[in-house]
């Protein structure tokens, strides 16, 4: 009797002592992009010596569909903690609508992207979140291999790049039998909507008309065509579409398997690394389009946001405001090699010192391609991410999966009454 | 006498096939946990050992693996206690006292096994949620009592059953109370039993996922099965080495414990299971 | 299970002692209670309304039974649970029958053997499903590196990448985790056979599969129901497995009603999670009901 006793007293304390513990200061949740932690760390300790305010970094996933539903469970049952997070643009259309994110008040909006910051930031007239980096999906090549191939420029078109491809691949292959033309995330998950909009152009993409969502456009199933064909002709391995999402991409472009690849900015720096084995060998650019003309780079980036259920809302103010500042946006950059979220930064002498290309970047980011700020996009995104990656799976038609894509997010909308 | 001796042969391929298919994944993983480069299976890349994996997951605070390992051995064995503590009140009273509808009820505690867990994911998240447990250690042991309670108290009833009455009939007449018998007379005599229980119920809880992955948020109560789901590496790359490093490391208390207990593991499922 | 005592005892059971035994029950009452019927109960009931993060809740009868019943995605995921169910169930308690007879001859090295068998099934599933991932992969993984070594100059397989080989993948890695399980549960059956059965039939000169087809499988059958049910319950459900191999791809071919209904609560539509959650039950449910008829229960086996 004793024994049990002390058995239920131990239990007892065990769940007494597991009692949520109370945090020292801000919760700040981020994802673990790379080497992303260690600067946030940096930045975070210096806030603490400006403000007082401790900060402690609560690590994400690094994919976007997992760390959103982290933060879905978190919000939906009200915590407190996160106080501040990152959002992808993909969901900041739903949190907003949620109810979720605390009005940033007023803030000078003028020296961010503005167009972004309208589209992405602004629900029912508050400013809800602000960028704290740009993103904007890149061609990487490697230019040595080009130069090879007696070409200087990388390719404008999709048509180019399958021409530079299928030029160099036979002797490539000779010596690396795993060597491939062209990587890109084909993943059943948010990465592959990413690619598929660069894949079909400014005609194409989820194209809104008369408050439907279209699918089913000539552009689109060209893309979609193009993107199987790939794959189909080897070109493009054929665990692009079961396993390439963007570390995976990296790690492929990294070891020398490949001529192009598909990635966001970050793999820069990583791919630039004294041993790396393609350091200095390679160049980046917008992605190619159907036609030069038609080329988009699909916008992506992160946005900081406060909890509506933060019990420290103005320590989270200015944190925000500590983050989104000039200052700080500079050491992101020099540390990291990101794209900030600040215009400003992209004519600043030290930062091109640093990053050259930033200013070709620039003009990527203006162009970028927002995904639609809807509060069901997730929901839109699942639908098309699993029809797309069907079709690069043969299992279906492109065009029947654009079909069936198009007419299940109809009887979604109908379902939510839009 | 030739039947005997395919018969012997075949048993001894069997067995060997058997074990074959049961480790080589487990070695696979310890191996690339202890691999410098996951890819050591390519035939232009040496395999160079190293202790760098399993250091880093062991050392690195941010990868908050030490945290999750806790955060399992706690909940485990913290439901797995409780689910024994109640389910043997249960199963005394289904033995002793001859509860109404005593067949009925024990059909209902094993019924309760067949609802989907993704069906109660999203109450129980509310619950945690008006409770504001969610993301808390507590918030996942209430499920799992619940959860392996109809294993628990469909083995102890069967333990419970082949204990002579006549020994807690002395003790009532002694003037003990039946909370007194159950814990001074029965639980003693059917400790093999309750042994196996706890073990089984531990072991159930450890390996759940789904409770897991919803109810909690961060490193504060997130458990191995979903830490190691969920892995990033220390910069966010694919870190097959380190997740194979701390694979192994989480397997460790699970795999000890089969080896050291199988008997016990075996009667208690077969127990439960069968005498149904 | 054995009534081993009168059932006019509870009759004649006094009222104090009535209470104890309520008071007794209370606690498992309360735990299955509150977390378990309760949430069925109140999943039954999102699933008649509208609940999604962005828009006020509503009821909305069976609307969102309706709009399952439209979405062809649902009915692909029916499609796999029950092609997965019908694949991998038979499968596994056919290996564990093989493994509960082998379990079952006296030999050296059993204990060695039903410690092997009993790793796999104490690994979390999610920690053995990353195991199989690595196996799985394309540029480095051990199958391919299996199949290069057999089979020198074939070309790497994309496992993942066909609706067969993910399925076939998932089953593969479910099986690793679940077969011992139903191994065990044959193994207490089989051990259960008296003895001296054989022994007759020895002396018949009844050859292995006439003594195995005569004598234990009509003796195991209660058992091999059982574990049939327990594997399709465990089956049906199956999550962990498919979240952390395939994520349900390639294009949506390997997701299990689970994996589909938890992905509408992950991106906060509860109501309709909450209707695909209600069907898996009653697919459930039925199942078992049709098992337990087939097996002859109700008349308290054994």
């Amino acid at each position: 009797m004793k024994k049990l006793l002390f058995t239920l007293l131990l239990a007892a304390l065990f769940l007494a002592g597991c009692d949520r513990q109370e945090r020292a200061g801000l919760v700040f949740s981020v994802g673990g992009a790379p080497a992303e932690l260690a600067a946030w760390q940096d930045l975070v300790d210096e806030f603490r010596q400006v403000s007082g305010i401790e900060v402690e970094l609560l690590r994400q996933p690094a994919e976007t569909g997992q760390q959103r539903q982290g933060l879905i469970l978190a919000l939906k049952a009200e915590l407190p903690t996160p106080d501040v997070f990152l959002m992808d643009v993909g969901w900041i259309g739903l949190f907003a609508a949620s109810g979720w994110l605390e009005p940033l008040g007023d803030f000078d909006r003028s020296p961010f992207f503005e167009e972004v910051v309208e589209r992405v930031d602004v629900h029912e007239g508050e400013l809800i979140a602000l960028p704290v980096y740009m993103d904007g999906g890149l061609l990487y090549y490697r230019r040595d291999l080009l130069a090879l191939a007696g070409r200087d420029a990388p390719p404008e078109t999709w048509k180019e790049l399958l021409e530079d491809a299928v030029s160099l691949l036979p002797a490539m292959r000779a010596e690396n039998p795993n060597f491939y033309g062209f990587v890109w995330q084909g993943a059943q998950y948010e990465g592959l909507i990413t690619s598929f909009l660069e894949f079909a152009g400014s005609e194409g993409g989820f194209v809104l008309r008369d408050g439907r969502i279209l699918l089913d456009v000539p552009a689109n199933r060209a893309a979609l065509r193009l993107m199987r064909d790939l794959i189909r002709n080897r070109v493009s391995p054929p665990s692009v579409y079961t396993e390439m999402r963007e570390e995976e991409v990296r790690l492929f472009f990294q070891r020398g398997d490949a001529l192009f690849a598909r990635n966001w900015p970050y793999a820069w720096r990583l791919h630039q690394q004294p041993d790396s084995p393609i350091a200095r060998r390679i160049g980046i650019a917008a992605p190619p389009g159907p036609t030069a003309e038609e080329r988009v780079s699909t916008l992506g980036g992160w946005h900081i946001g406060v909890s509506r259920f933060s019990q420290r809302k103005e320590e989270a103010m200015e944190f925000v405001r500590f983050v989104t500042s000039r200052e700080a946006q500079r050491r992101m950059v020099l540390a990291l090699g990101w794209n900030p979220g600040r215009r400003d930064l992209y004519d600043d002498p030290r930062v091109l010192e640093e990053m050259p290309n930033l200013a070709e970047l620039k003009e990527v980011f203006e162009k970028a391609r927002a995904r639609p700020a809807i509060p069901y996009y997730p929901q839109v995104s699942e639908i098309a991410q699993r029809h797309l990656n069907a079709a690069l799976a043969g299992r279906v038609t492109p065009e029947m999966a654009l079909q069936q894509a198009e007419e299940e997010i109809a009887a979604l909308m109908a379902r939510y009454g839009m | 006498m030739s039947e005997e001796r395919v018969q012997r042969i075949l048993l001894y391929c069997g067995v060997t096939g058997a074990v074959l298919f049961c480790l080589a994944p487990f070695g696979y993983m310890v191996l690339t946990g202890l691999s410098l480069r996951p890819d050591f299976l390519r035939p232009e890349i040496p395999l160079t050992l190293t202790a760098l994996n399993f250091g880093t997951v062991l050392t690195d605070p941010s990868l908050h693996f030490l945290a999750y390992l806790r955060n399992s051995l706690v909940v485990s064995a913290v439901s797995a206690t409780v689910a024994v503590l109640v389910a043997s009140l249960a199963a005394y009273a289904l033995t002793r006292l001859e509860a109404p509808g005593k067949l009925l009820i024990l059909f209902f505690i094993l019924g309760v096994s067949l609802f989907p867990q993704v069906s109660l994911v999203s109450w129980l998240y509310k619950f945690m949620a008006t409770l504001g447990w969610i993301n808390t250690l507590q918030a996942l042991v209430l499920p799992y009592v619940a959860w392996t309670l109809p294993l628990a108290v469909w083995i102890l009833y069967s333990y419970f059953t082949q204990i002579p009455r006549d020994l807690d009939r002395a003790a009532l007449v002694d003037g003990c109370t039946r909370l007194q018998v159950l814990f001074r007379v029965v639980l003693p005599v059917a400790a093999p039993g309750v042994f196996s229980t706890f073990l089984l119920a531990f072991i159930f809880a450890f390996n759940e996922f789904l409770f897991a992955l919803m109810l909690t948020a961060d490193y504060t109560a997130r458990t191995v099965p979903v830490g190691i789901a969920l892995f990033e590496g220390r910069h966010g790359e694919l870190p097959w080495g380190e997740i194979m490093a701390a694979a192994t490391v989480a397997t460790l208390p699970v795999v000890l414990l089969t080896l050291v207990y199988q008997r016990r593991i075996v009667q208690g499922l077969t127990r439960g299971a069968v005498k149904g | 299970m054995s009534t081993e005592s009168n059932n006019s005892a509870a009759d004649r059971l006094p009222p104090r002692e009535r209470r104890e035994a309520l008071a007794f029950l209370l606690p498992v009452a309360l735990f299955l209670g509150g977390l378990v019927l309760v949430p069925v109960l109140g999943t039954l009931l999102d699933s008649l309304h509208r609940d999604v993060t962005f828009l006020p809740r509503s009821f909305i009868g069976l609307e969102n039974y309706r709009a399952l019943s439209a979405d062809p995605a649902f009915w692909a995921s029916v499609r796999f649970t029950l092609v997965f169910v019908l694949v991998s169930v038979p499968l596994q308690v056919v290996l564990g029958l093989l493994i509960a007879l082998v379990l079952n001859e006296g030999f050296a090295g059993r204990a060695l053997l039903r410690a092997c068998v009993l790793i796999p099934w104490a690994v979390p599933a999610a920690v053995s499903g990353r195991v199989f991932e690595l196996i799985y992969n394309y540029s480095y993984g051990a199958a391919n590196w299996l199949i290069q070594l057999v089979h020198p100059g074939a070309g790497p397989v994309n496992w993942l990448g066909t609706e067969l080989g993910a399925l076939a993948a998932v089953v593969v890695a479910d099986t690793y985790k679940t077969t011992p399980f139903a191994a065990l549960l044959l193994l207490a059956g089989l051990s259960a056979i008296p003895e001296d059965l054989y022994g007759q039939a020895r002396i018949d000169r009844a050859t292995f599969l006439q003594r195995f087809f005569r004598i234990t499988l009509p003796l195991l059958k209660p058992v091999l129901v059982v574990t049939l049910i327990f594997r399709t319950i465990d089956a049906l459900r199956v999550f962990d497995v498919i979240f952390v191999l395939t994520g349900g791809g390639p294009g949506g071919a390997t997701s299990a009603l689970s994996i589909y209904g938890f992905r509408y609560y992950a991106a906060g539509d509860f109501g309709y999670a909450s209707a695909v959650s209600v069907i898996l039950f009653f697919i459930s449910l039925t199942l078992v009901v049709g098992y337990a008829s087939l097996g002859g229960f109700g008349r308290e086996a054994r």
